[in-house]
């Protein structure tokens, strides 16, 4: 038998993956385990922490972050799915032009985006409540500052997370198996439900999953455009690290997140199949 | 354009003044056709004739730019492919691979709402009917082969209990043998079931085999329709005869074939259409001296591809595998005026 040298040639990219990504967790995982407002990494193990996690009215931010990331995954597949089919459909140079048009923000920073958008929804004079009550004399109150105006802002920050993503897999419905549904008696929502779902499922569980788990994480849409109204986890977990100055605490709220995610994440990974992305 | 066999079959499908141009382009042409009830109708052209344009406007696909389609005289013209009685076998069979056999066939119940005992039953039936082992209905699709794909989309087109079936070439990307054997197989279950079939396909042979009547398309328009025997035996225009395989087609001018150097009967036309089984060695009403170019053998028979003193091109067709007609001898071969079939275009 011949030796592959493929485990050697592995290694600095598993020394490297250890390093990078395994290691922060396990240093998380151990301060999320010692005593309250240390800040050292002991042998003196407790669930203090994870005690207070459950007890302390830190299962309202978990709430809000969670319902916001699923109400801007719904949000943008909304979006995305007839912005993805239009695309596809007029595949060409138009469609080029506002792919890239679509994707060129992600290169600006996320908080400057954010503060476009807060400008854009400034009351009175802001563009758009400006530009309303120019133009149809209709005035809108305040919506800055309110946890509305933070999903908006979820939403539009994670668009493009959604849409490319959706884009591949709206590709891979076939136009005859769409014609096939509707020559079967299908109607429009039937052979959305029974056809075009089903087969763009793939590309739909990515952008879901990108979306949910970077929209969990997030932290500058509630800061900047919600204005706090609602507090995230991410800003509790920032909240305990920074002002709080209690690590261990910090560690164990992030563990939390880390577990629901995986919760939630890893059933759903388990029943994709990449494979059928690259047929 | 010569009228087919009118049988006493009450029409089905009625197609008056049809039409469909995408931008400049006149896909199908002002096509008037009445389809009978239960009729195995092909409509046969090259690529680009307007013949799956056509098939599409017939089954809602496509909406026309022009004319009207009856079906048993009620106005469809505007009704979508959702709610016309009809189901198509598409080229590419367009099998929901993400479905299992089962669940591919009873799609058209579960759209109209079946209970799903009732559908399981009906499943049941079809596999039957298409000749598939009942084990297939949790089977999945893409573990099938060729043949039972072909025939899960036929499941799948009569479970929806159509009044014609269309078929867009679904035998085009099949080997020789399995064709062979589905087309006899088509024929068959149109037989049995007594359902109106509208089938398109670019080849006469095929055809030929399975059809009650052919139509012949070429550019849009529907250039000659009628029994396989009359296709056969009188083509509307070299065109047709072209079609029907390899044929010899003859220029008649100042009342001579032009390249065989005889003179052409009192009832001439522009052009003599002479099959190659009609064109024999030895006697005959005319004659000439041929030169063997190239000899082919058929099996059960051999074709003899030759050229005239003038240098025109003709085939013959012989019994056996004629070893005398070696490349470059020289034979009196001949055909009776009788066996052409004249055309003017």
């Amino acid at each position: 038998m011949t030796h592959s040298p493929g485990p050697k040639f592995a290694l600095p990219v598993a020394v490297f993956l250890l390093a990078c990504f395994a290691m922060p967790i396990v240093i998380v995982a151990w301060y999320s385990l010692m005593p309250p407002r240390t800040f050292d990494l002991g042998i003196d193990l407790t669930l203090a922490n994870y005690h207070t996690a459950v007890t302390e009215g830190y299962a309202r931010p978990l709430m809000w972050s969670l319902l916001g990331a699923l109400i801007t995954t719904l949000g943008t597949a909304l979006i995305a799915w007839p912005s993805a089919v239009i695309l596809h459909r007029h595949a060409g140079r138009g469609a080029t032009v506002v792919s890239v048009l679509i994707a060129l923000p992600i290169f600006i920073s996320e908080s400057v985006r954010l503060f476009g958008m807060n400008v854009f929804l400034m009351p009175r004079a802001g563009i758009l409540a400006g530009s309303l009550d120019w133009a149809f004399g209709f005035k809108i109150g305040s919506i800055l500052n309110t946890w509305m105006a933070a999903l908006v802002g979820m939403i539009y920050i994670h668009l493009p997370f959604m849409l490319f993503p959706l884009l591949l897999g709206v590709s891979l419905i076939p136009q005859d198996r769409i014609e096939a549904a509707r020559d079967l008696g299908a109607n429009r929502w039937q052979t959305f439900r029974e056809v075009e779902l089903p087969l763009a499922a793939p590309g739909l569980l990515i952008g879901a999953l990108l979306t949910f788990v970077l929209s969990l994480g997030a932290n500058a849409e509630a800061a900047i455009l919600g204005g706090r109204a609602v507090t995230v986890i991410t800003a509790a977990i920032e909240q305990r690290f920074n002002y709080a100055q209690d690590w261990p605490m910090g560690a164990a709220l992030t563990m939390v997140v880390i577990i629901v995610t995986a919760v939630i994440v890893l059933p759903v990974l388990a029943r994709l199949d990449l494979n059928r992305l690259t047929q | 354009m010569a009228d087919a066999m009118q049988d006493s079959r009450p029409v089905i499908l009625s197609l008056a003044g049809f039409s469909k141009s995408f931008g400049e382009i006149q896909a199908v042409d002002n096509v008037s056709l009445d389809i009978s009830e239960g009729e195995f109708l092909t409509i046969v052209g090259p690529s680009g004739s307007g013949k799956s344009t056509l098939v599409r406007l017939l089954a809602g696909l496509e909406s026309p730019s022009a004319g009207r389609l009856l079906l048993r005289g009620r106005d469809i013209t505007v009704i979508p492919a959702n709610r016309r009685p009809t189901a198509m076998v598409f080229q590419s069979l367009a099998l929901f691979d993400h479905k299992s056999v089962g669940e591919n066939i009873e799609f058209a119940m579960k759209m109209k709402g079946v209970p799903p005992a009732d559908r399981k039953a009906r499943v049941h039936e079809l596999l039957r009917l298409v000749r598939l082992p009942e084990s297939f209905y949790a089977r999945a699709t893409t573990q099938c082969s060729g043949g039972e794909r072909q025939r899960i989309a036929l499941a799948r087109a009569f479970a929806s209990d159509p009044d014609i079936l269309f078929f867009d070439e679904p035998l085009s990307a099949i080997d020789y043998r399995l064709r062979k054997a589905l087309e006899v197989e088509f024929k068959d279950l149109h037989q049995r079931t007594g359902r109106t079939f509208v089938y398109i396909t670019h080849s006469l042979e095929e055809a030929m085999v399975m059809s009650d009547r052919i139509a012949i398309m070429q550019a849009g328009q529907i250039i000659q329709i009628g029994t396989p025997e009359e296709i056969y035996g009188k083509p509307a225009n070299r065109f047709v005869a072209g079609f029907l395989g390899e044929v010899n087609i003859l220029e008649v001018a100042g009342g001579h074939f032009a390249g065989l150097d005889r003179p052409a009967p009192a009832n001439a036309r522009r052009y003599a259409v002479l099959r190659p089984e009609a064109l024999r060695p030895g006697k005959g009403d005319v004659t000439a001296d041929l030169t063997v170019v190239q000899r082919l053998m058929l099996g059960s028979r051999t074709q003899l591809f030759l050229r005239s003193p003038t240098g025109a091109p003709l085939i013959s067709e012989v019994a056996g595998d004629a070893p005398e007609f070696e490349r470059g001898t020289t034979y009196s071969f001949g055909f009776s005026p009788d066996n052409i079939a004249w055309v003017d275009e």
